[in-house]
């Protein structure tokens, strides 16, 4: 069972991940590596579940959910959680804590978002950013977009220019708590 | 000379009263041994609540102002607008209220439940109104009234009234713990509709869409810098339908810009479905329409 777990900073984790959204998939898989985890697919046996919006409620692990309230998981955090937040939810989930955001941002009955932002990436952008967050060089990227690398470095410049960013991991974890990364379904 | 102190008297005097009024109004809704919130007493056999703060269960136990206990079902629950609606096994007394729409600076009493069921008061003025609005969730609410009031987590879900004794609408949180009505005119709109279906209709186009700028080589065209992509489709749905495709960027909706999420919103409301709407969109470099039917939102 999972309490048998100890608490530590070098666990390394069989994280079950779900998220419907590739970017989202893309960006969060890149965020438990880092952290040292091992990303398994849903029907793999798993520490841990990370859900990025909606889960099965019939999900028996421990689960941290990202997004709106839930009262079944054990681990609720808001959609633009940190990264160092998704990681330590995770850790205690493991060992059989629950885990609440007290300063959920996304509490509350919120209005729409709108779209209206003068940071919006292109769709050439975004292929980009999921490109970076796959951890590809300018050169796999050009290969893999069939572009120039001189257009790969001017889409890269435009990204963490818009992002406000400097290295490939701040665009990471600046693109998990970006609200214009959400997709909205109608 | 005016009596100052007599007037402070008078006017602690009324609220006491209304207060004690106020007793009819609202129903503690137990979650737990030690944790509940409050219910508004609509019908007496009706208790609104907040849809946020509820959890999913089947029944729920009542406390009420007399001290006795009362079961009650969950009729309907609308997250759109936030209201969950409870039908009581055996109705209370509940009291007749006039409806009002509340202006910036009145006086707003909001009521709260303790765990026996009895009123608790908080007293402030309305901070802020605005127009309709719409939730993230995608339900249209007719006016936005903020109040200056703290409330505690077991307070949500009561009554809110103005000085003259009108009912504002049932309280509840936004964001940062900001205490939001939820005002009588969708309460009135909302709640016989759940008692009736246990559900909001809502129109459907089955896409997931993602703000992004339009590439400025298209911006001229296209008229605007920034779309909705599709990200993906729901098979059989109605976007599928019309020949919409992963990749797409929808610039406007019958018109409107999507450059606000509300203007889709606004059109996908229960009376819209099996309307046609147009989509101008791009597709390969260049800017194209289609036209998609709405169909209701599947309830999962």
């Amino acid at each position: 069972m999972t309490a048998a777990l100890k608490v530590s900073a070098d666990l390394r984790l069989r994280v079950a991940l779900s998220a419907p959204d590739s970017l989202r998939r893309q960006a969060l898989s890149k965020v438990l590596n880092d952290a040292g985890h091992i990303v398994v697919d849903m029907e793999d046996s798993a520490d841990v579940v990370l859900a990025d919006g909606d889960c099965d409620p019939s999900e028996k692990r421990p689960t941290v959910k990202l997004g709106d309230r839930d009262w079944v998981a054990s681990g609720s955090l808001p959609r633009n959680a940190s990264v160092d937040q998704i990681d330590a939810a995770l850790r205690a989930v493991a060992v059989g804590l629950i885990v609440r955001s007290p300063v959920a941002k996304e509490t509350g009955f919120i209005p729409l978002d709108e779209s209206d932002s003068p940071e919006l990436l292109t769709p050439r952008e975004i292929d980009v950013l999921g490109a970076i967050m796959d951890g590809l060089t300018n050169k796999l990227i050009a290969r893999q977009l069939d572009i120039s690398l001189h257009t790969v470095k001017f889409h890269v410049e435009s990204v963490f220019r818009k992002l406000g960013v400097r290295t490939r991991a701040e665009a990471v974890a600046k693109a998990l708590e970006s609200i214009q990364f959400k997709v909205i379904k109608f | 000379m005016v009596d100052r102190a007599n007037n402070l008297a008078q006017f602690s005097s009324a609220l006491i009263e209304r207060s004690a009024a106020a007793n009819s109004a609202i129903a503690a809704i137990r979650l737990s041994e030690n944790r509940h919130i409050t219910g508004t007493l609509w019908r007496p056999d009706v208790v609104i609540t907040s849809e946020q703060s509820l959890p999913e269960r089947d029944e729920f136990e009542l406390v009420i102002a007399s001290g006795s206990t009362i079961k009650a079902k969950p009729a309907g629950r609308d997250p759109g607008t936030n209201i969950t609606v409870l039908k009581l096994e055996q109705p209370s007394a509940a009291g007749t209220v006039v409806s009002a729409g509340g202006q910036v600076g009145a006086l707003a009493i909001a009521f709260g439940a303790d765990a026996n069921g009895h009123a608790t008061a908080r007293l402030g003025v309305v901070n802020a109104v605005g127009p309709e609005w719409y939730s993230s969730h995608g339900g249209r609410i007719e006016r936005k009234v903020l109040l200056d009031i703290d409330l505690a987590r077991s307070e949500e879900g009561g009554p809110v009234f103005d000085a003259a004794g009108g009912f504002l609408g049932m309280s509840t949180f936004a964001p940062r713990r900001q205490v939001l009505v939820i005002p009588a005119a969708t309460l009135e709109r909302v709640v016989p509709v759940l008692l009736k279906q246990g559900r909001i209709a809502y129109g459907w186009l089955g896409v997931a869409l993602r703000p992004v700028a339009v590439p400025e080589a298209l911006a001229k065209t296209a008229g605007q810098s920034s779309g909705l992509m599709v990200m993906s489709l729901t098979e059989g749905g109605p976007a599928v339908d019309a020949g919409i495709v992963a990749g797409d960027i929808i610039l406007s909706v019958d018109g409107a810009s999507t450059r606000r999420f509300r203007n889709i919103t606004a059109r996908l409301g229960a009376d819209s479905i099996g309307r046609k709407i147009d989509l101008q969109l791009i597709r390969g470099g260049a800017v194209t329409s289609r036209q998609v039917t709405i169909t209701e939102r599947p309830s999962s």
